[in-house]
């Protein structure tokens, strides 16, 4: 336990010094800023010379921006606002996604992905591993864009962006129009994650099936039903909760290319707005969350890997 | 079980082509790939205009829906969508591919490394393995393709992309392989090796490694598919090479206009959903011939 | 032929497979008595394994009995009902496997596994359920059983392991239990332990047993009768004593010699060629590409089972004229 938690810090250094020495590269932040803006707001760019402590060697900047960091202050972004207080609403707008698309991927996922395996070479088999490598052949995004053109434009049915209606709410009623907008975004990540969700479970359960515990278990006169979920996917499933876990991690880190389709003002789509106009304190500090967010997922993970196999204990 | 051929030797690899010239899925996905692949040879010379041409512009045909004379459509700028597909094939391939080489080849060296030797060496690169797992790559990725292409005075270029993307994306191989090597080390053939008195990097590159190219191969054609979706994704967010036509730039440049212009959209999506496909089935037949489960 | 616990006729399962249909169970027929202790002998791929599943009618997909009967207490076990064949498994018929690394559920504990089963076919609380384990692990000769319990599998050494199992196996007292190879993947001090244990409780519990194994030692030591399986059919069937001193079939005499022996010197005899495909097995008589004494007919024809003399049969066409050596053991 105490080790995993202790491995969080190399990372986290890791990605600091990254995203510190990025945001460098041109000598020090402010000329990279300047680089991108064509007009920079004099009284910002002084705030953030103070915060960079732009008149101390390299090392000391990283250290004091470190401490910053830890402090919780990120800086201003180049627009003027502080840019800790913004990342909080965008955080929970990005989580939103992302935990219901997770839920309903796993809970979609796993049991079509048992059924595949039970019923390996039938059609339904080959159908539903046709659909799922497809799924993963797919941008995500593109799919969003897609579904957006068909949804949104040929038929009106679902809104094309935001998370909430700016003008009218859709459907009726505010929590409606929530549900409107998450439809869309979370049918497109819901769909991708499925896709790996169903391969893994197929896999793994085809491995385990084929295994003499299970025959064993049969033969003592086990139900099928108790055999498939309480002994094969009880073992089947810690290997898919580790993936399920770093893919998590990873669609954090792809929120940018999701959010930006829908326009959701997420952490993703701020990311990018960020990045392209190389607003690096707002871009330095989305980083530094999100990859927060990512160990934190990382650590439930192993958390539950450890919990479920009892050859694996938490040391 | 069907007795192995009698009429020469068969090693590893043509059992494993056998295997893989009957794995249905595996011979579909090789065939997409080759298709391709034959596309970024010769398409080139048979597109209608050339790279990032606005000529259609020039005939009127700025924003047309497809039709004969432009299969996909054209954008509106101008540009002729079908041409461009085509063009940009070579380029996804060659980031694809490149970026799949490159990280197998970082990645066998650290995770050799890493697993043959013991102690603080191992250590070190395990945990730099792990540290370099974690990231959040496509937004590090994304970061550094911006600031390099402002600073890089000709441009982004495929080549700095190719080097960016690698940088984040040889942490996957480099367990594979650490976990392979740590398997094969303690076989036999390591020991008489040893015994025999090849040294280190010897029993490393000429033992070890060949013995754990099977599951190295199968990851680094899904690879393959890996980087061409984020190259996409790169390009799409507008972070890529904006002279450089691939499928991403396509949906870039077709985004703003998806409600009037579908097809500029849709043909580039479908040309990555099909080459992606294309090699993920291709892993897939490889990792059946390779790694075989046989049944009863 | 009543009296008999369980009968199988003519039983032939198939797998049917992307690459074609293995006939793994291509013609069995055996019987077991009460109390008796039967072997099945055979090679690994001669259908002995798949011959259990049947009984219990747990094959595995893509495999499926195609033919025969199967008679169990006088009822036909093809003819039940998935629900009455769920009663019957674990209670009244059970069975060991080879490996009990994996044949032991590595995420329960043995309590966990043991009670299950207890449970389900007998109607006692969960204490009591756990009292019965911990008195079946010190039956099998588990020492501390109420410590082992509580343990996971990968904690037991293997022969403890499979002590788990058979406390399991015989955790309903069934009257019939089928071992599949129970010793071969123990070391060889376990193994005789094991098949110590094993004649003990077969006493005890007045079980019928059908061995499974290709150890014709195994087979000396244990059962009264002997069936001699080959490629998924039968060669020979006789009593114990008979398989060994007047061997009739020229696999069975290929497994006699195939076994060392301390006393006489003599040059170890290994049987030529390789298990036939399953797929497309070789005409006439499976074993004849690797029989020494194959003749013309070998090929041709597929030999029928002949009794020889009361209680032993062969299917060869050579038998009358073949002197064939067997054991003084």
């Amino acid at each position: 336990m105490i080790r995993r938690l202790l491995f969080m810090i190399p990372v986290f250094l890791g990605v600091a010094i990254l995203t510190f020495l990025i945001g460098n590269a041109a000598g020090n932040p402010i000329n990279l800023i300047r680089l991108g803006l064509r007009n920079p707001n004099p009284a910002v760019l002084d705030a953030l010379r103070r915060y960079y402590h732009l008149d101390v060697p390299v090392y000391e900047r990283f250290v004091f921006w470190l401490w910053d960091l830890m402090h919780g202050n990120l800086g201003v972004s180049i627009s003027g606002r502080p840019v800790a207080s913004q990342i909080w609403s965008w955080a929970w707008t990005t989580m939103e996604l992302q935990i219901i698309s997770l839920f309903l991927a796993i809970g979609i996922g796993i049991p079509i992905g048992i059924y595949s395996a039970k019923n390996q070479y039938s059609k339904a088999d080959y159908v539903i591993t046709s659909v799922a490598v497809f799924g993963f052949s797919m941008p995500t995004f593109w799919l969003g864009i897609i579904l957006i053109i068909i949804f949104s434009y040929d038929l009106g049915w679902l809104p094309s962006s935001g998370a909430a209606g700016i003008s009218f709410a859709w459907w009726g009623n505010p929590v409606l129009d929530q549900i409107a907008h998450l439809i869309l975004p979370v049918a497109v990540l819901t769909y991708v994650g499925l896709a790996t969700i169903v391969r893994l479970v197929r896999a793994n359960m085809l491995d385990v099936l084929r295994q003499d515990y299970i025959l064993a278990a049969r033969a003592s006169g086990l139900s099928d039903r108790r055999v498939t979920y309480r002994y094969a996917l009880r073992n089947a499933i810690s290997p898919i909760v580790t993936i399920i876990g770093l893919g998590f991690g990873a669609s954090l880190a792809g929120a940018p290319a999701t959010e930006t389709t829908f326009s959701w003002p997420g952490l993703g789509y701020a990311f990018t707005q960020a990045a392209s106009n190389l607003d690096i304190p707002l871009v330095q500090g989305i980083t530094i969350v999100i990859t927060i967010m990512v160990l934190i997922a990382n650590l439930v993970t192993d958390i539950v890997y450890a919990t479920l196999d009892p050859r694996v204990r938490i040391d | 079980m069907n007795a192995m051929s009698n009429r020469r030797g068969a090693n590893q690899w043509a059992v494993a082509w056998r295997r893989f010239r009957r794995n249905k899925s595996g011979i579909i996905g090789g065939v997409i790939v080759l298709f391709f692949i034959t596309i970024a040879i010769v398409g080139p010379y048979l597109a209608p205009y050339p790279p990032r041409s606005y000529a259609p512009l020039y005939q009127g045909d700025a924003g047309q829906p497809p039709s004969l004379k432009h299969p996909f459509g054209v954008e509106e700028s101008g540009i002729d969508v079908f041409s461009e597909v085509i063009d940009g094939t070579r380029n996804d391939l060659y980031v694809g591919l490149a970026a799949s080489l490159l990280t197998t080849l970082i990645g066998i060296a650290i995770g050799a490394f890493a697993g043959y030797f013991e102690g603080i060496v191992s250590e070190v690169l395990l945990g730099l393995t792990q540290i370099f797992f974690v990231f959040p790559a496509l937004l590090l990725i994304l970061l550094f393709a911006r600031v390099f292409s402002i600073l890089v005075f000709k441009g982004l270029g495929l080549t700095l992309i190719v080097l960016i993307l690698s940088f984040f994306g040889w942490s996957g191989i480099s367990f594979i392989v650490r976990g392979e090597t740590l398997r094969v080390k303690q076989m036999e053939f390591v020991q008489a090796a040893r015994s025999l008195g090849a040294g280190s990097m010897r029993i490393l590159f000429r033992h070890i490694v060949p013995n754990i190219l099977s599951p190295v191969i199968v990851i680094a054609t899904l690879g393959i598919a890996g980087f061409i979706l984020t190259e996409v994704a790169v390009s799409f967010l507008g972070f890529g090479d904006a002279n450089t036509p691939t499928w991403g730039l396509l949906l870039n440049e077709g985004f703003p206009y998806i409600r009037t212009e579908w097809w500029v959209s849709l043909f580039p999506g479908l040309a990555v959903v099909l080459c992606v496909l294309g090699f993920n089935l291709m892993g897939d037949g490889l990792s059946d011939a390779l790694n075989p489960r046989l049944r009863e | 032929m009543t009296g008999k616990l369980l009968e199988v006729s003519n039983l032939r399962t198939y797998f049917y497979t992307e690459a074609g249909v293995v006939k793994a169970v291509d013609g069995i027929s055996m019987d077991v008595g009460k109390s008796e202790t039967v072997g099945l002998v055979g090679e690994s791929g001669s259908g002995k394994s798949v011959t259990a599943q049947s009984i219990l009618r747990i094959v595995p997909p893509p495999g499926r009995i195609v033919e025969g009967s199967i008679k169990f207490q006088e009822a036909d076990i093809l003819q039940k009902s998935e629900e009455e064949m769920r009663m019957l498994r674990g209670s009244k018929i059970s069975v060991i496997f080879q490996d009990p690394s994996s044949s032991l559920n590595p995420v329960y504990t043995v309590e966990k596994q043991l009670t299950d089963i207890i449970t389900l076919h007998q109607h006692v609380n969960k204490r009591e359920a756990i009292q019965k384990a911990e008195s079946l692990l010190t039956r099998v000769g588990i020492s501390e059983s109420k410590k082992r319990l509580r343990a996971y599998p990968h904690e037991l050494s293997g022969g403890m392991k499979q002590r788990v199992a058979i406390a399991r196996a015989l955790s309903c007292e069934p009257s019939l239990l089928l071992a599949d190879e129970p010793t071969t993947s123990l070391d060889v001090t376990i193994q005789a332990q094991v098949l110590e244990l094993l004649k003990e409780l077969q006493a005890e519990y007045e079980m019928s047993m059908v061995m499974i194994t290709h150890d014709m030692g195994i087979v000396a030591d244990l059962t009264s009768r002997v069936t001699v399986a080959y490629a998924g059919k039968v060669m020979e069937v006789a009593d114990t004593r008979s398989v060994f001193t007047d061997p009739k079939h020229p696999y069975t005499e290929a497994l006699l010699k195939a076994v060392p022996s301390i006393r006489r010197t003599r040059v170890l005899e290994v049987i030529p060629g390789n298990i036939p495909n399953l797929i497309e097995p070789p005409s006439g008589c499976v074993f004849h590409p690797r029989c020494k004494y194959a003749k013309e007919i070998c090929s041709r024809e597929v030999p029928a089972l002949e009794e020889v003399e009361v209680g032993h049969s062969v299917a060869c066409h050579l038998w009358r004229e073949l002197r064939l050596e067997g054991r003084a053991t």
